[in-house]
């Protein structure tokens, strides 16, 4: 083998030099294709998702107890209970967003491109191929007249038209038509262009900064903040704040930790004092019950001691939150065991022939009558019924009302008094005259016994940034993506004898092709129809 | 060249087809829809509660759009200006009754409130807002069917796609139906829904769904227009029939040869009755639906031979099994209803089931324990033969309340109904396939449309994502908490994400981007039906 040879086969052999590991990395990390895979682990994550209960589902706890020890350990080691907040989940986001910036950064120039450098003139062969096209003789007196009038015809329906003059080389034919590749001409064309939305190239640049927006707005709100409930009743009555974990007045809130079966609450202290005053439910049927079916809205009145900022006073209502010093309360759910806002009280006086007394009393308030008795509320028991001699409550229900009275006598003997709300007989022990009146609950507003406020912690106000700026922003630049799109109309210009010139047309869009084929027929036409014309479409 | 001289014919052939909009006057049927459903809202208020139900508008809507698509199919097979204008018409009669029911209900609504408002002293007077009919699955049925109305019939304001509503419309006529099943019942509104931005979430979904199931048509029109041969579509719709089949009843139809459909127990408070936990076995339904199961597995075989052997003996065995399934998917729908309809004496019916099957004593029990909102632990701690006893003592006590109705199953009977309609359409396209896809507008105004269509219901799609995460924010604090019906919007949202993409930087168009369609609502449907009714979360109500 001659040294020739052999310097031919080694160039022969050598391949061409990889680009450098970095750029290929980068490359792959940009790639369309990529961001397609990423997107699809993502749906098929999110469905497995759907389909094991989260552990912060309701209805997880029975779902979970139910599964194998083996399905326990292995679902549970995969963190398929708790997907949406496992590290892959996380990470798949995390290089999702990386995918958008790098795709974008990638090919922003050439977007850039159809702004700053439009493609003014083409080739009659390029122009045939668009998916729009046409070929039409026109009469006129010279190029610069004709192109005057596509010019006019673009402008009229909504293009910005470019006149430019262009030098197109191209093989020389022959006398058959067939091209001779030994020569090229260079033939001078008058170009008019015309082109509608541009600015729609950016479009999806616009949709990846407020998609951004979202993801980061989201990450920092769930990173910096943190989620917790509070138990409020304005009840007074310590042995059922304790009984049913409510509290009438506290610095504290409780946040929930979820680890599969397990639930833990921890208390956070808050840097103010919150009292609730007072709990309002808006029924539907007032004589109904105070179920969410029967619901129009609940409200707690919250006052709030704060040694920095003094007191402030505030309504929570459903879907009207309030918000404090970064903590935004919401109305979140009541515990609907039955309660009364405020009370009429009937008093039949024991002497004969006094008039009977009519009481209104608010709850934890007193109420005095003429002879200087003193009414004070004590609790309220929705279904009345001694236990262990103690008054307590069967059930939730209004099923035996009772308002429990601490009343203090004119000469300060204190006494126990029940108001009952069913019509008791009189000769009932338990409605015999006490404290010189025969006591009767009239009537009371319904109330439940506590609300549950939810609150979200958010000192940045992040949530509000990723959600309002950044998803109304993705709306609107989703719209603006989808329904402007960037139309390109070309018009070349070439002489065919006396006072008979050939238009060629080409056009294209970027999208909603159906509309931009209607509006490239009627510039066609419309130049066209005075003219003695020949349209000839899908000429090659 | 050839191939690029074929193209561009193919191009001057839509162009020649599609006839250009006449301005005005081509909107003319979705205008006509729009102002006559708020004239019937006026009338409403004029002539009060004596006025037509919005049940029965409702079905006058389902009555027409099953006619539109009827003669828009004539029209296809056999064309014909009458035909065509009746189809026409009669989709834009659809879409009149499908508003106009949706609105009437809206004052319904306020006046079933309003009189218990009125009836115990309540000086409230809530928000008109409060009563939109978007706080159930039937409202949102009612809107999601006119979101596939009205979008085909903006479109069909191109004549060469007006034979869309031969293909859309079956598909809102289905919704329909569902509406029909799930029953219109009013009921009061969750206090947590009373936002303004209930219709703007729902409102935005509705008609996102509506345009998605547009989309999904004009893909499935793709395919067969690009000579998908009509055996691997009968592969497709036999492989859906079947997952419906293998799922409803708790999956008994094809381990226990059974179909036990669900029962009713009254509501003490006079409203929609609830769902009782044990289900009845209805006779011969069960093995009716083996049976079609069986014949469309065999429809699968014969066609997959057909199509990796090119066995025509196997095509032919494939098309008669097609067939023959159809006959006995109509015969197992049929049982069903009478089933229903006739079955009396359902507690001692029931407790003859039970005591052949006493295994559903133990799922009842799981099911109430479930309900009790019990500690992992605590649920553990049960043993299978105390929720036995909970079960048989549930029965004991409510045994007599429970009863059949046509409304207990309304997700079950729609799936079967979708599954015959799609082997319905698939005998349909196998018959004069050719003749059929002469007369469909060119691949590339369809592959135009399918795009369009897809990038309305993608953003569509976002903003129910973004609304619905804002409403939440302001209700509670939480924008997004990967619920299940959130997620699954997520799901449907990605994969026309994925779909525009694909399309815009790789260039995947025709078919590729019809399976992305096709794919995508699925999606759509499983988050709009699928999560509602198996999976728990926020969204449950509809």
């Amino acid at each position: 083998m001659s040294v020739v040879e052999e310097s031919i086969k080694t160039k022969e052999i050598s391949k061409p030099k990889a680009a450098p590991i970095g750029n290929r990395i980068l490359d792959f990390l940009s790639s369309v294709r990529f961001g397609v895979v990423l997107l699809c682990i993502l749906v098929f994550l999110s469905i497995l998702g759907m389909l094991f209960i989260q552990q912060n589902v309701q209805g997880f706890d029975a779902s979970f107890a139910m599964r194998t020890p083996a399905e326990k350990l292995v679902y549970g080691s995969l963190g398929l209970f708790d997907i949406y907040n496992s590290w892959y989940y996380n990470g798949l986001l995390l290089v999702l967003s990386l995918n958008i910036v790098l795709a974008s950064i990638d090919r922003f120039p050439s977007a850039w491109k159809y702004i700053s450098e439009p493609k003014l003139s083409a080739t009659r062969g390029w122009l045939l191929n668009q998916p729009q096209n046409a070929v039409i003789r026109i009469h006129g007196n010279n190029e610069s007249e004709i192109a005057q009038r596509i010019k006019k015809a673009f402008d009229e329906n909504g293009f910005t038209p470019r006149i430019t003059e262009d030098v197109s080389k191209s093989y020389a034919t022959d006398d058959e038509g067939k091209k001779d590749f030994s020569r090229t001409e260079s033939k001078k064309s008058l170009f008019v262009f015309g082109e509608k939305g541009r600015v729609n190239r950016l479009g999806a640049y616009v949709v990846h900064v407020f998609l951004l927006t979202l993801f980061l707005g989201h990450f920092v709100a769930n990173q910096t903040g943190f989620d917790a409930d509070i138990r409020l009743s304005p009840d007074t009555n310590q042995a059922i704040q304790r009984d049913f974990n409510v509290a009438q007045q506290t610095d504290a809130i409780q946040l929930i930790e979820i680890n599969l079966d397990k639930q833990e609450r921890y208390n956070v202290l808050l840097p103010f004092t919150i009292t609730c005053t007072e709990i309002e439910q808006k029924l539907i049927d007032q004589n109904g019950s105070i179920e969410i079916n029967n619901t129009l809205d609940w409200r707690t009145q919250i006052k709030i001691d704060d040694p920095a900022y003094g007191q402030t006073v505030a309504d929570v209502s459903l879907n009207k939150p309030f918000s404090y010093r970064g903590y935004r309360f919401f109305q979140a759910s009541a515990i609907t065991m039955g309660s009364a806002s405020e009370m009429t009280l009937e008093l039949r006086p024991e002497k004969e022939g006094e008039k009977p007394i009519t009481v209104i009393l608010k709850r934890n308030e007193t109420a005095q009558l003429p002879d200087g008795t003193k009414i004070a509320y004590n609790t309220f028991l929705p279904d009345f019924v001694m236990q262990g001699g103690q008054p307590s409550t069967k059930s939730g229900d209004y099923a035996n009302p009772a308002v429990v009275l601490d009343v203090t006598q004119p000469n300060g003997e204190l006494t126990k008094i029940y108001a009952f709300a069913n019509k008791l007989p009189d000769n009932a022990p338990v409605n015999a005259p006490k404290a010189g009146y025969r006591w009767r609950l009239a009537s009371y507003e319904k109330s439940p016994l506590a609300h549950v406020l939810s609150i979200k912690y958010d000192p940045f106000s992040a949530a509000f940034i990723a959600w309002y700026i950044g998803g109304f922003g993705l709306i609107g630049a989703l719209i603006f993506v989808f329904f402007i799109s960037h139309k390109r109309v070309w018009a070349m210009i070439g002489k065919k004898g006396e006072n008979e010139f050939e238009i060629v047309f080409g056009g294209n869009a970027n999208r909603n092709h159906l509309a931009f084929e209607d509006k490239f027929k009627t510039i066609v036409e419309s130049l066209a129809s005075n003219n003695l014309s020949e349209q000839k479409n899908q000429e090659v | 060249m050839e191939e690029v001289n074929k193209i561009q014919n193919e191009v001057f052939t839509a162009r020649e087809k599609a006839a250009k909009p006449t301005s005005f006057s081509s909107y003319l049927p979705a205008i006509l829809a729009l102002v006559g459903a708020f004239v019937m809202l006026g009338l409403r208020f004029q002539v009060g509660t004596e006025f037509v139900s919005d049940t029965a508008l409702m079905m006058l809507a389902l009555a027409c759009y099953i006619l539109a698509a009827l003669f828009q199919l004539t029209n296809l097979y056999a064309p014909s200006e009458m035909a065509q204008k009746i189809g026409l018409w009669g989709a834009t009669l659809g879409v009149f009754f499908n508003l106009a029911s949706w609105l009437v209900r809206w004052v319904n609504a306020y006046d079933f409130e309003l009189v218990q408002l009125q009836a115990s002293g309540n000086p409230e007077s809530p928000w008109i807002f409060r009563y939109i009919p978007f706080a159930n699955l039937y409202d949102l049925s009612l809107a999601f069917a006119f979101g596939a109305g009205i979008t085909t019939l903006f479109l069909a304001h191109r004549k060469n796609f007006q034979f869309l509503s031969a293909f859309t419309l079956p598909l809102a006529a289905l919704i329909l139906t569902l509406a029909r099943f799930i029953g219109g019942e009013y009921s009061n509104l969750m206090p947590i829904l009373d936002s303004y931005w209930r219709p703007i979430h729902v409102g935005v979904a509705s008609l996102s769904y509506g345009i998605a199931l547009v989309c999904f048509a004009i893909a499935v029109v793709y395919l067969l227009k690009d000579k998908v041969k009509v055996e691997a579509m009968a592969i497709f719709s036999s492989i859906f029939a079947i997952a419906v089949i293998g799922s409803i009843s708790g999956g008994s139809v094809f381990t226990q040869a059974a179909y036990r459909a669900g029962m009713f127990m009254p509501n003490p408070s006079g409203g929609k009755p609830f769902n009782a936990f044990f289900r009845f076995e209805l006779p011969f339904v069960g093995w009716a639906l083996v049976i079609s199961g069986i014949l469309l597995a065999g429809v699968i075989i014969a066609f997959l031979a057909y199509l990796y052997q090119n066995n025509e003996k196997a095509k032919e065995i494939g098309h008669i099994l097609l067939k023959a399934a159809f006959i006995v998917q109509i015969v197992a729908v049929a049982f069903w209803v009478t089933g229903i309809k006739s079955s009396t004496n359902v507690q001692a019916n029931m407790q003859a089931q039970l005591e052949k099957n006493p295994a559903q004593y133990l799922k009842v029990g799981q099911e109430i324990a479930s309900k009790q909102q019990l500690s992992a632990q605590e649920f553990a701690a049960i043993t299978p033969k105390q929720f036995e006893q909970a079960g048989r003592q549930h029965f004991q006590n409510n045994g007599n309340k429970m009863f059949l109705s046509l409304n207990t199953n309304p997700v079950e009977f729609a799936g079967l109904l979708t599954a015959l309609a799609g082997t319905f359409f698939v005998i349909l396209f196998a018959f004069r396939t050719e003749t059929l896809r002469e007369r469909l507008p060119s691949l590339e105004s369809l592959d135009s449309l399918m795009y369009k269509t897809a990038c309305l219901a993608f953003a569509g799609l976002a903003m129910l994502l973004i609304t619905g995460a804002i409403w939440a924010n302001e209700s509670w604090g939480r924008p997004w908490g990967f619920d299940s019906k959130e997620t699954g919007a997520l799901v449907a949202w990605l994969t026309y994400a994925a779909f525009l993409h694909t399309r815009i930087s790789r260039g995947w168009r025709g078919r590729s981007s019809a399976y992305f369609a096709i794919l995508g609502f699925l999606l759509v449907i499983f988050t709009y039906l699928g999560v509602s009714y198996l999976l728990p979360g926020l969204h449950s109500y509809a």
